[in-house]
């Protein structure tokens, strides 16, 4: 599914990536972990083609997408879904409108919009509070929100940047419970956490990651740094 | 692109325009103030300019008599121009006809009945007129040889061509302010509407990013702009028309 072959991002002076090799299967759930500035981050950018490496080559679904043309991209980004710590839901659209516009921006059709849009939000357990605004939920509703506008697209990869950053430790598992959920569905999932008991727990393939390389690579790892 | 996607896209154009009035309205009403400052330039330089031409057009030369010039020295004179090629006619007026003439021009006023048949001082004249105004210049300079400078008392030309190269002056002058005028607020309307479009896209920066992230197609992304700018010139557009009227 995923192929990391020799991958560099250099920074001015700071070497965030320092020739990565990774191979990532399909329906694989994966978790990425790492101090502060070991290169995760970077990683993802670089994996929804936010920003281009200096070197290397990204191979997903037999496709570089180091050469993707600007043309090529949004196509792309509609196959990769991505979750953020700080949710990036906009403040003044409902629920509703918060996913349904991820469709409208993609010439989706009204018809097509309101027959996927309470099937997603049901899958995240939202479709009580579509008339909500962001600020009227929980820290974990708006992830919810989040990871449902994040799958609208029927993704084939869900990445999810510390998606449980922000929440409390109930909220938190019940991310991680609907992120598990959604991989058994058959979407590869790549976490990257610092949450230790959430990586200790679910006994999943664990990625270390220490200044710009990748330290360990273990299945059924536990977090260690 | 189908049309539902025209309909969101315009919508989101709108909308920015909306969310940052203050700003879209000072952008609009700068590149009104823009189009005004052309248009009325345009409208003073086509003002000033048309009387010059028409005037250029039916000027003429006056050749004044001194009285002691012999009416055989005028028709003698009369002759010689008549039978140049860029003169087109030249006509005779009498003391008799120039007061006449005047009568009329003064009608109704006091300064009419000054003069009298009886002491008329308005002097003889020949009136020319060339076959095109640009010519005007070397009959004159034909008249103004010194062989008839005895019989003559005053020739009209030269009085004309100062107004004429004065009002010239002028039109050129307004031309020239007008487009500096306008190419400096052409200027600033530019810098304007592209700051309030920077503002545009910071305010609403979040939004592009979620956006891309969601593989949102680039029409979606850079066309609402593209219309929060048309919206900006459709209505300067008006309201400069409005305004001119």
């Amino acid at each position: 599914m995923i192929e990391i072959i020799g991958l560099s991002k250099q920074y001015a002076s700071i070497q965030a990536l320092d020739n990565i090799n990774l191979k990532i299967d399909r329906g694989e759930f994966v978790f990425l972990v790492g101090p502060s500035g070991a290169g995760k981050s970077t990683l993802i950018k670089l994996l929804v083609c936010e920003e281009r490496p200096t070197s290397g080559k990204i191979i997903v679904a037999d496709r570089n997408i180091v050469k993707l043309s600007l043309k090529e991209l949004p196509y792309y980004r509609r196959k990769v879904g991505v979750v953020f710590q700080d949710f990036k839901l906009l403040p003044q659209k409902t629920v509703w409108e918060n996913v349904a516009f991820a469709l409208e921006v993609c010439d989706v059709s009204q018809a097509e919009i309101n027959d996927k849009v309470p099937k997603i939000l049901d899958l995240v357990g939202m479709l009580k509070r579509r008339a909500n605004l962001p600020h009227e939920l929980s820290g974990g509703e708006r992830q919810r929100v989040s990871i449902a506008r994040a799958l609208i697209h029927h993704p084939k990869i869900l990445i999810a940047d510390e998606p449980t950053g922000n929440l409390d430790p109930v909220n938190a598992w019940e991310i991680v419970d609907l992120l598990e959920r959604i991989n058994r569905m058959g979407t590869t999932v790549i976490f990257a956490t610092h949450n230790k008991s959430i990586v200790d727990r679910l006994k999943r393939r664990v990625i270390l990651m220490k200044n710009g390389k990748v330290v360990s690579d273990r299945v059924k790892g536990g977090y260690a740094i | 692109m189908k049309w539902e996607s025209s309909y969101r896209i315009i919508k989101l154009g709108l909308t920015n325009f909306w969310r940052n009035r203050w700003l879209s309205f000072a952008a609009t009403l700068i590149m009104t103030l823009t189009l005004l400052i052309i248009s009325t330039f345009v409208i003073l330089t086509l003002v000033i300019g048309k009387p010059t031409t028409s005037i250029r057009d039916r000027m003429d030369i006056s050749v004044y008599f001194q009285d002691s010039a012999s009416i055989e020295q005028i028709v003698g004179l009369q002759r010689q121009i008549a039978a140049r090629a860029d003169v087109k006619e030249v006509k005779y007026i009498s003391t008799e006809e120039a007061l006449e003439k005047f009568k009329t021009q003064q009608q109704g006023k006091k300064v009419a009945d000054l003069i009298n048949p009886e002491e008329n001082p308005l002097p003889r004249s020949l009136e020319i007129k060339a076959m095109v105004a640009e010519e005007l210049d070397t009959i004159n300079q034909f008249i103004s040889q010194n062989q008839f400078q005895p019989i003559i008392h005053n020739i009209s030309y030269q009085d004309n061509k100062k107004i004429i190269e004065r009002l010239i002056a002028i039109t050129s002058f307004i031309k020239e302010v007008g487009w500096l005028m306008s190419g400096v607020f052409v200027l600033i309307s530019i810098l304007v509407i592209m700051n309030t479009l920077r503002l545009t896209i910071f305010t609403r920066k979040d939004e592009i990013e979620i956006m891309r992230l969601v593989g949102a197609s680039d029409a979606f992304v850079r066309l609402p702009f593209v219309i929060e700018g048309l919206l900006y010139g459709i209505l300067a557009t008006f309201l400069a028309i409005g305004l001119v009227w």
